[in-house]
């Protein structure tokens, strides 16, 4: 008998049928990866026979031998506390702010059923999901932890009462990709010591295959796919499956060709910026320290490092719409004044592109206006008509249809915000984009084809490109070269290809590890 | 939204009959008939009967809601206009500026707000203009505080950060970008500050420190009304229902309002 047999389950909200005819079991230590974009349906997938959802479903959940679908609230209730897990994507709203962690995981154990464990057993827990100095731990709060502990501490509530399955949504998704290899690594250690099956849902592919026995793919509430991880990467079958494949970048790609560049184009010498420490504590937090970095003309470098490096502070500092304590900028040459005082002759040189596509437009404004207002305000020396004129060919350079241009930011689709905002960072005329993290909160097919449509633009304008990013497999999709970040410094720079083959620094051999 | 409107609608039907309805009817608010002295409602030309001096009890509701609403209107607006300005400036700089202007509105919010009121009806005298101006410039305390926050948040936005890297100035940041975002909210609490201002100022009226007779207000009126609660229940249970049903209606749609935006 499987640990967790899902056949024919659909998945109706509102009338609606948004899951269909989907079926795979979990044994006893296995685990299955549900992958798919965003939308596919997959986490109603997950989550709706536990009654997790507002969805209703149809069809059959078995587990332990036991149906889900159709049971009452309070026999699902019994079967979520004593038999499954639940770990959920977002680490710190998941857990309860006010409770201490010690407090959040006997709360855990005790739903169960079972006796409230004493200090002892609490401290072996953390101990379990790899958590240093467990039993200081069992005394703070979730606020006082760091992303990646967070999301250990919810994977040892979620296992505090000895579970058999392990539903698990997203776990990683917002974590970084060194933190991302380890959470995974804890998972299929948990997976071989305790014969726990685990139900992972993702959208990456890439941080799934290693660790996944078994895939199944979504794609619009149906099941593309479904078969062994390695044979599924190896040999996909359906057409929606390869191009998945296709899209996730991996450093065991082939090298791409890139353009040739040219002579120095952006110098950047000594630059350190720092934060009043918030709240009432004194003292300043060194966000950048003497960072220094030269990009010659045509090229693109990756700027790369953990989450709290300083890799986005140094790259709002080098496009004037960030604080700068010291250091000096420089372009073709010629000196770029810092933050306020830069001039717009020299604010229309380097553009900034964002993380979150939806959050970068303004909710009010039209996207032709969006489009436009670089061109207000940098180049006023233009007449209306060629402003206009502008705004809509930087819509056709991103591949954009004209239609758009009347529409508003919330009724775009992720990939085609981002895209309205590559072409606000083109209109004006740039020589450089900065890009931050512009494809990581996009889902697999939109970021790949931002990842193309910027190696196009690099290829045929020989715009010089700073990507900053956790991500080294997206990065190495577009750029020449690399410098790692950690704690503020640079610590190593260089081609790119030598990075991932001779890392010499701990950071960028930990960012290489988490991103094959 | 839909049933945010019907509240709306009622407070809307209320005013338009305050400002219309006067100049039709027979007697004026000031108006003595000295035939009849507290007259029961339905009696030859007063639909509901005169007060304990002759004058017409509709005609007084009437221009009583009237200037009640007025006030309310004018002092929120000023509240608005203050408020809004306050808090986007405070929130925009932040640093030393954002603490200054703050402390200045915690230091305000200290002060006992009808001591305030009182003491400017005192030095300046009583006027109408007066205590819908004291009024307003108290009740922005609470709205430069919630743009102020609003504006905090927008700051970090990253639409923000692209409008400073398209080279906008501060000011048409503010103009363009941020005041569209707060409108919401700002507008919510605007809804929610009407009512406060009508209960302040009849509350004011009631102590004989707001408008002055003849000129009346609901507060006036409930007061009278309630000198002569014994005799003539009417006078009381007619100026209250509006300000009651004035009052429910517009936190009812401000509520509503601030539920969507915040």
């Amino acid at each position: 008998m499987s640990l967790y047999a899902v056949r024919d389950l659909a998945v109706t909200i509102g009338g609606v049928r948004l899951v269909e005819g989907l079926s795979f079991t979990v044994e006893a230590g296995q685990c299955v990866a549900l992958v798919g974009a965003s939308g596919s349906g997959k986490s109603l997938t997950c989550m709706t026979p536990f009654g997790l959802s507002p969805g209703v479903a149809s069809g059959s959940a078995m587990l332990g031998g036991e149906e889900l679908v159709g049971a009452s609230e309070a026999r699902r209730r019994r079967l979520r506390s004593q038999k499954a897990g639940f770990v959920f994507q977002q680490p710190l709203t998941a857990l309860t702010p006010h409770l201490s962690i010690g407090r959040q995981l006997s709360e855990a154990a005790a739903q169960a059923g079972g006796p409230r464990p004493d200090r002892r057993a609490l401290a072996a827990m953390l101990d379990r999901v790899g958590l240093s100095r467990p039993d200081e731990r069992l005394d703070q709060f979730p606020h006082r932890l760091s992303g990646g502990e967070r999301q250990r501490v919810m994977i040892a509530a979620a296992i505090a009462h000895g579970p058999g399955l392990l539903v698990a949504d997203e776990p990683t998704s917002a974590l970084d990709s060194v933190l991302r290899g380890e959470i995974m690594a804890l998972l299929g250690r948990l997976r071989a010591e305790a014969g726990l099956g685990v139900l992972l849902v993702s959208h990456d592919l890439a941080s799934v295959t290693a660790h996944a026995d078994h895939l199944v793919v979504m794609d619009a509430g149906q099941m593309v796919e479904s078969g062994p991880a390695a044979r599924i990467m190896a040999a996909p079958v359906e057409p929606y499956t390869r191009r998945l494949i296709a899209a996730t970048p991996r450093l065991s790609d082939p090298a791409p060709a890139l353009p040739p560049v040219g002579g120095a184009a952006l110098e950047v010498r000594d630059v350190s910026v720092s934060f009043r420490r918030p709240g009432w504590r004194r003292g300043r937090v060194q966000a950048v320290d003497g960072a220094s970095l030269t990009i010659r003309r045509g090229e693109a470098v990756a700027l790369v490092g953990g989450s709290g490096s300083g890799k986005s502070t140094l790259a709002r500092a080098i496009a004037g719409i960030g604080p700068m304590d010291s250091g000096a900028l420089a372009w073709e040459g010629r000196p770029l004044s810092a933050g306020h005082r830069r001039s717009s002759a020299e604010r229309r040189i380097i553009q900034p592109v964002f993380q979150d596509p939806v959050a970068s437009l303004d909710p009010h404004w039209r996207v032709a206006d969006i489009i436009a207002e670089p061109l207000r305000h940098l180049r006023g020396d233009l007449p209306a008509k060629a402003r206009a004129e502008k705004a809509e060919a930087a819509l056709r350079q991103v591949g954009l249809p004209p239609e758009l241009a009347c529409r508003r930011p919330a009724s775009l689709s992720g990939g085609q915000a981002q895209r309205v905002a590559i072409a606000r960072a083109l209109a004006a005329g740039p020589d450089m984009l900065l890009l931050d993290e512009a494809t990581s909160a996009l889902d697999v097919l939109a970021g790949a084809d931002i990842l193309t449509l910027l190696a196009d633009l690099q290829r045929e304008t020989g715009l010089v490109l700073l990507f900053v990013t956790h991500d080294l497999a997206a990065a190495r999709r577009l750029c020449h070269r690399a410098a790692v970040m950690e704690a503020g410094r640079i610590v190593e720079e260089g081609a790119f290809e030598d990075l991932i083959t001779r890392a010499a620094h701990p950071a960028t051999r930990r960012l290489v590890g988490a991103g094959v | 939204m839909k049933a945010g409107v019907l509240p709306l609608l009622l407070v809307g039907l209320i005013a338009l009959a305050a400002i219309l309805l006067p100049p039709f009817l027979p007697w004026s608010h000031d108006a003595i008939d000295w035939t009849g002295l507290r007259l029961p409602p339905l009696s030859e030309s007063h639909m509901f009967g005169t007060d304990s001096i002759g004058r017409d009890r509709l005609a007084r509701l009437l221009v009583g809601t009237r200037i009640s609403l007025a006030v309310a209107l004018a002092a929120a607006l000023v509240a608005l206009l203050i408020g809004v300005a306050w808090g986007a400036v405070a929130g925009w700089c932040g640093g030393r500026v954002d603490e200054a202007m703050m402390r200045v509105v915690d230091g305000l919010y200290a002060l006992p707000f009808m001591f305030v009121v009182i003491l400017l009806m005192v030095v300046f005298g009583r006027s109408i203009l007066l205590v819908f101006l004291g009024i307003g410039a108290v009740e922005w305390l609470t709205m430069a505080r919630i743009v102020r926050g609003q504006v905090m948040a927008l700051k970090e936005r990253p639409f923000i950060l692209a409008a400073r890297a398209a080279g906008a100035p501060p000011h048409r940041i503010i103009v363009e970008h941020m005041l569209p975002n707060v409108a919401g909210v700002a507008i919510a609490y605007l809804l929610l500050t009407v009512p406060q201002v009508v209960m302040v100022e009849s509350f004011l009226s009631f102590l004989g420190l707001g408008v002055q007779e003849p000129l009346t207000s609901l507060g006036i009126l409930v007061k009278e009304g309630a000198d002569e609660m014994d005799v003539a229940p009417l006078g009381l249970l007619l100026p209250g229902g509006v300000l009651v049903t004035v009052l429910v209606c517009l936190t009812y749609a401000g509520e509503r309002l601030r539920d969507r935006f915040a």
